[in-house]
């Protein structure tokens, strides 16, 4: 792996990125906007379990963040997809010195499109919504990092197991709206019904949810298990693109 | 530069490949030519190194790869045949990336950028995005994006498909020019008469995975290409003629006989044996042996079905 071709890469991406910026800023700005309907409901749910002095921003913030996040995983494949469509695929692979320069430079971009979305809204949203972070930023980071790196690495996988980036759009776009509801990132998690109870803890943004809430409410919970369980979830999501990516099956871009 | 040795490839049941010997010096464009489905995309492909040979070898500047292994990128340029270039950015970045990826940085970047822009004629355009060029201007970018890193060997799979004959003439001189300045190319294309216009030494007939006929074009004529003939064109069905033997009937309407001395003295002597057919006669071609001719006969399994032996 050469940091050279990983760089070109990354930097072609954010120049077609700069020619329509408008996806990108719509998964930032609409979070953001989704904020004040939601944190009512947060609020509620918080002060019935005891949280002293919650403004429901301790919830809807991360709450839209894991959601919002979930919608960069079909960004990841839009990369690849983006390439066998307009047939550069091809001269990429014969430009470059191996199939993992390729992977990590299309993993670039996304990467610091979770960077840019956590920054608005832990920041903005955190500022307009009233957060306050009783925990530790640090940690808030560090959770946000992993959680990051989950949502990359399963967008590579969502890559390798479909063909179509019309499949890799549905796959991902539904996952997302599953995932957030399960995680109680769009309705307080007080609220779901028992069974969900049962099923949230096997899914990554269940995990994502926890290790904000520590961060963001302090007190005895610490954010390590949720950030190992969300590398672990990343782990599984490399592994599955290790094994089923494969650089010159052909997929269809636009179809 | 390049040298291939026994490449077999197979899909399934199909040989893509079975045995195929190229080699490619410096300087020397070897001109690809085969029927659809003959195997030379495939091949196009495995010298890239984006397919893998079942077996054989690919020694590329010295630097042998086979199933195992891969080819080094900087040794090779390659323009698939369909056009594959950026849309949504300019020109200068469709070109920038590709001298990026080859590690070219700031001036030396710029100086490349400039100079084969200049060389294939994007001068005026290198702010223009990709979507927004014409389909003879998206050629030449396309195949430009290949040469900014001055691999030593080239891929040209198609490179004129869509052109027209002015953009046609300006890539194939920029092509002869390639070539001159030392790239070797291995130029694959369904154009005969391109081939003949490159003034390419080399031609490799590719046939069912195999290569059937290589060598230069005179050779190729002289050993393929068959004697002179005369072909006589009627405006109905052709009539019935004593026809010396070796006659081949290549349509309804047309006969092609093989000019056993001068072709004007051949078609001299037809004509006298047409009596009240000659009123349906409506062209006469005096048919030199050519690179044209000596295809047809190579690939004969496919120009059989059309042709039939009076």
């Amino acid at each position: 792996m050469t940091v050279g071709p990983i760089t070109a890469i990354a930097r072609q991406d954010l120049r077609i990125l700069r020619t329509d910026f408008v996806p990108v800023t719509l998964l930032i700005i609409l979070p953001l906007l989704l904020m004040p309907f939601l944190r009512p409901a947060f609020k509620l749910a918080l002060t019935l379990e005891g949280v002293q002095g919650a403004t429901g921003a301790e919830q809807v913030v991360p709450g839209m963040a894991v959601t919002f996040g979930f919608f960069l995983v079909s960004n990841v494949s839009l990369g690849f997809y983006r390439e066998h469509g307009w047939n550069t695929w091809d001269r990429l692979r014969v430009s470059t010195g191996s199939a993992a320069d390729i992977v990590v430079g299309k993993m670039v971009v996304p990467l610091l499109q979770a960077v840019a979305q956590f920054v608005v809204l832990f920041v903005l949203g955190g500022a307009w919504m009233g957060l306050h972070v009783r925990g530790s930023w640090l940690a808030l980071c560090a959770v946000g990092a992993a959680f990051g790196f989950y949502l990359v690495t399963t967008g590579l996988a969502v890559t390798a197991l479909c063909r179509t980036s019309m499949q890799a759009t549905a796959v991902a776009n539904i996952g997302a709206l599953l995932l957030a509801g399960l995680a109680g990132a769009l309705v307080p998690y007080k609220l779901l019904p028992a069974w969900a109870h049962y099923i949230s803890p096997a899914v990554p943004s269940y995990w994502a949810m926890e290790g904000y809430r520590h961060a963001i409410l302090g007190g005895s919970g610490n954010v390590t298990t949720p950030i190992v369980v969300l590398l672990g979830f990343s782990g599984v999501s490399a592994f599955i693109a290790a094994i089923r990516l494969r650089l010159g099956d052909s997929k269809a871009g636009f179809a | 530069m390049l040298t291939t040795r026994d490449l077999h490839k197979r899909y399934g049941s199909i040989h893509a490949l079975s045995g195929v010997d190229l080699d490619v010096r410096p300087g020397e464009i070897v001109a690809l030519l085969g029927p659809n489905g003959a195997g030379k995309t495939t091949l196009v492909s495995i010298i890239a190194g984006l397919l893998t040979p079942d077996s054989g070898t690919v020694e590329i500047n010295g630097i042998t790869t086979g199933p195992q292994l891969r080819t080094l990128p900087r040794q090779v340029g390659l323009a698939p045949q369909e056009i594959a270039i950026y849309p949504t950015v300019s020109v200068r970045d469709n070109l920038r990336f590709f001298g990026e990826l080859a590690g070219l940085r700031r001036s030396r970047l710029r100086q490349r950028i400039a100079a084969v822009a200049l060389t294939f004629s994007l001068t005026e355009l290198l702010d223009r995005k990709g979507q927004h060029l014409s389909g003879g201007e998206a050629r030449r970018l396309h195949t430009a994006m290949i040469v900014l890193h001055s691999p030593p060997l080239l891929l040209l799979d198609e490179p004129t498909a869509g052109l027209d004959v002015e953009a046609r003439n300006e890539l194939l001189m920029v092509i002869k020019t390639l070539a001159e300045d030392g790239c070797a190319i291995v130029y694959s294309t369904h154009y005969l008469y391109e081939v003949e216009q490159l003034e390419v030494p080399t031609v490799a007939i590719l046939v069912e995975g195999r290569i059937a006929a290589y060598g230069p074009i005179p050779r190729l004529v002289a050993t393929h290409g068959g004697a002179a003939s005369v072909e006589l064109r009627f405006s109905r069905a052709c009539p019935q003629l004593d026809l010396p033997e070796g006659a081949l009937q290549i349509s309804g309407d047309a006969i092609r006989v093989p000019a056993t001395h001068s072709p004007a003295a051949t078609a001299a002597s037809l004509l006298q044996t047409l009596d009240g057919a000659g009123s349906a006669l409506r062209e006469v071609r005096l048919i030199e042996p050519s690179l044209e001719s000596a295809f047809l006969a190579v690939t004969a399994d496919r120009s059989d079905a059309t042709a039939t032996l009076l």
